[in-house]
């Protein structure tokens, strides 16, 4: 489904690559928690899946295609098809919880539509839907800025699955949240994985959430794959070679 | 003297060589306060106020208000568009940004007077260039300070609106605007006040209202009815304040 081949980027004015030749297939239905230390490039391959961040030399492929081969049209397109959260959540503050969900809506609609916030009916009843199944019980008017981290979370996440994605990426999404939160969220992002039979990619600092929800584990080193298989092949020895220098 | 480095000795220095020659061109000098009873002699002429003329004075105010808030508010509505191709991280194209860059300072760099003084050739005497003087010179002002907003604008809420798929531009409203629009407000009504005060000056090249009543009183010893004007235009700047402050409060 997506494919690297060679993929590497460097930052402009950067010594080292960011990320090294790297190759890797993921295929439909998996969950993939991506490891590695902080600068280990984790944030990058993540932001390279969905072309926020443009790669510098290989080729990454959705289904066929390549991505550097599309029209802006078709990068809008794997854009909406990919939901994507973060660790600050990037909600857009002074906005309610609905209006910051509807926003998941953006690529399907037209520019004035957006601009004005013509939504309708159905649209804000599937935004209320999402917000319940999120487990986001709290009033959909009110603004974002005043939620816990945790909630927070799920307003993005609501956000995400409005866009009704394929794929999911997670960048760092619990690394701001308490070890309870985290679980919790993770649990929510695997139940709607399995639900709606998405393609899931996470970077996560910790090891035992990886190990407890991945069916696939990627650890990345200095920008190069360091390890690619089964949560239950990445034993101890595995995990000190990663985050020891 | 652990806080300060040897060149900070040289940059005190320098604004003393700085001070001293300021104020020679300037003819500085305190010691003329000595005849301040002048000054107390004037100032009792001013009362008792003449309020005999207050409603049309009270009229003339509120064509100031009008002015600044025209001028200020159509300023904020044309900056607001052209801030966002003002600003490195939205404007796409670096030659479009330096040209607009340099458009705003060439506005800015115009004052209001002389804005004012051109446009009194093709549109007369009265009010209406002074909106438009106000305009162009607030344009510069609030496109600056606004695109210094936009860069400033954490960028997670605009990769969010990447993320979801949207237009460019789209993702940058939503992505920016909310952010910074408490402190584009600000910006707004320091603005507001501070285009009262250049209605006032426009006032004495015809610009009308309280200004213009201002200097007429002025030039004519009506000395009593300055002191009216004066109250008026403290009034005046002391609302918007006041009401700027408080839409501010409703917004953050």
């Amino acid at each position: 489904m997506i494919q690297f081949e060679n993929v590497s980027v460097r930052y402009p004015g950067a010594a080292e690559p960011a990320l090294k030749k790297l190759n890797i297939s993921i295929q439909n239905g998996e969950f993939v928690c991506v490891l590695g230390q902080s600068g280990a490039g984790k944030s990058t391959f993540i932001r390279c899946i969905n072309g926020l961040q443009p790669i510098t030399d290989g080729e990454i492929r959705w289904g066929y295609k390549p991505l550097s081969s599309m029209t802006s049209k078709e990068k809008l397109e794997v854009r909406r098809k990919t939901g994507m959260i973060f660790q600050h959540y990037n909600l857009i503050p002074r906005m309610s919880v609905i209006q910051n969900v509807l926003t998941g809506l953006f690529g399907y609609k037209k520019s004035y539509e957006n601009l004005f916030g013509l939504f309708k009916p159905a649209e804000r009843q599937l935004a209320i839907d999402t917000i319940n199944q999120v487990e986001l019980f709290v009033e959909p008017t009110r603004r974002v800025e005043n939620l816990s981290g945790g909630q927070k979370q799920r307003v993005a996440i609501a956000r995400a699955l409005l866009q009704n994605p394929k794929v999911f990426l997670g960048d760092e999404p619990v690394a701001s949240l308490d070890p309870g939160t985290a679980d919790r969220i993770f649990q929510l992002l695997k139940e709607t994985h399995d639900k709606r039979n998405l393609v899931t990619i996470i970077n996560v600092h910790d090891v035992g959430l990886a190990k407890k929800f991945a069916t696939r584990i990627i650890a990345l080193k200095n920008g190069a794959l360091f390890f690619d298989g089964v949560p239950d092949d990445f034993n101890h020895e595995m995990y000190t070679q990663l985050y020891n220098h | 003297m652990v806080w300060f480095k040897k060149s900070q000795y040289f940059v005190l220095l320098l604004l003393a060589v700085l001070v001293f020659f300021s104020a020679r061109l300037t003819e500085f000098d305190l010691s003329k306060f000595k005849d301040f009873e002048n000054m107390g002699d004037f100032l009792s002429k001013w009362f008792p106020m003449n309020t005999q003329n207050l409603p049309y004075l009270f009229q003339e105010s509120l064509l100031t208000i009008a002015v600044a808030f025209l001028g200020s508010l159509f300023g904020l509505m044309i900056a607001l568009p052209v801030s966002f191709l003002a600003a490195k991280n939205t404007a796409g194209y670096t030659y479009l940004y330096t040209i607009i860059r340099f458009f705003l300072s060439f506005l800015r760099s115009v004052p209001e007077f002389v804005f004012g003084l051109i446009l009194l050739t093709t549109l007369g005497l009265g009010p209406f260039p002074a909106v438009i003087a106000i305009v162009l010179h607030n344009i510069g002002v609030l496109g600056k300070l606004i695109a210094e907003l936009i860069e400033a604008a954490d960028k997670g809420p605009m990769e969010a609106m990447s993320a979801v798929g949207t237009t460019r531009w789209i993702g940058n409203v939503f992505g920016i605007l909310p952010q910074i629009w408490p402190n584009v407000l600000s910006q707004f009504f320091y603005r507001f006040e501070v285009a009262i005060r250049t209605s006032l000056i426009l006032g004495l090249i015809g610009g009308g209202g309280i200004g213009q009543q201002l200097f007429i009183h002025f030039k004519t010893f009506q000395y009593q009815l300055v002191s009216v004007d004066v109250m008026l235009i403290m009034i005046i700047v002391i609302l918007v304040d006041f009401t700027g402050g408080k839409i501010r409060e409703k917004v953050i």
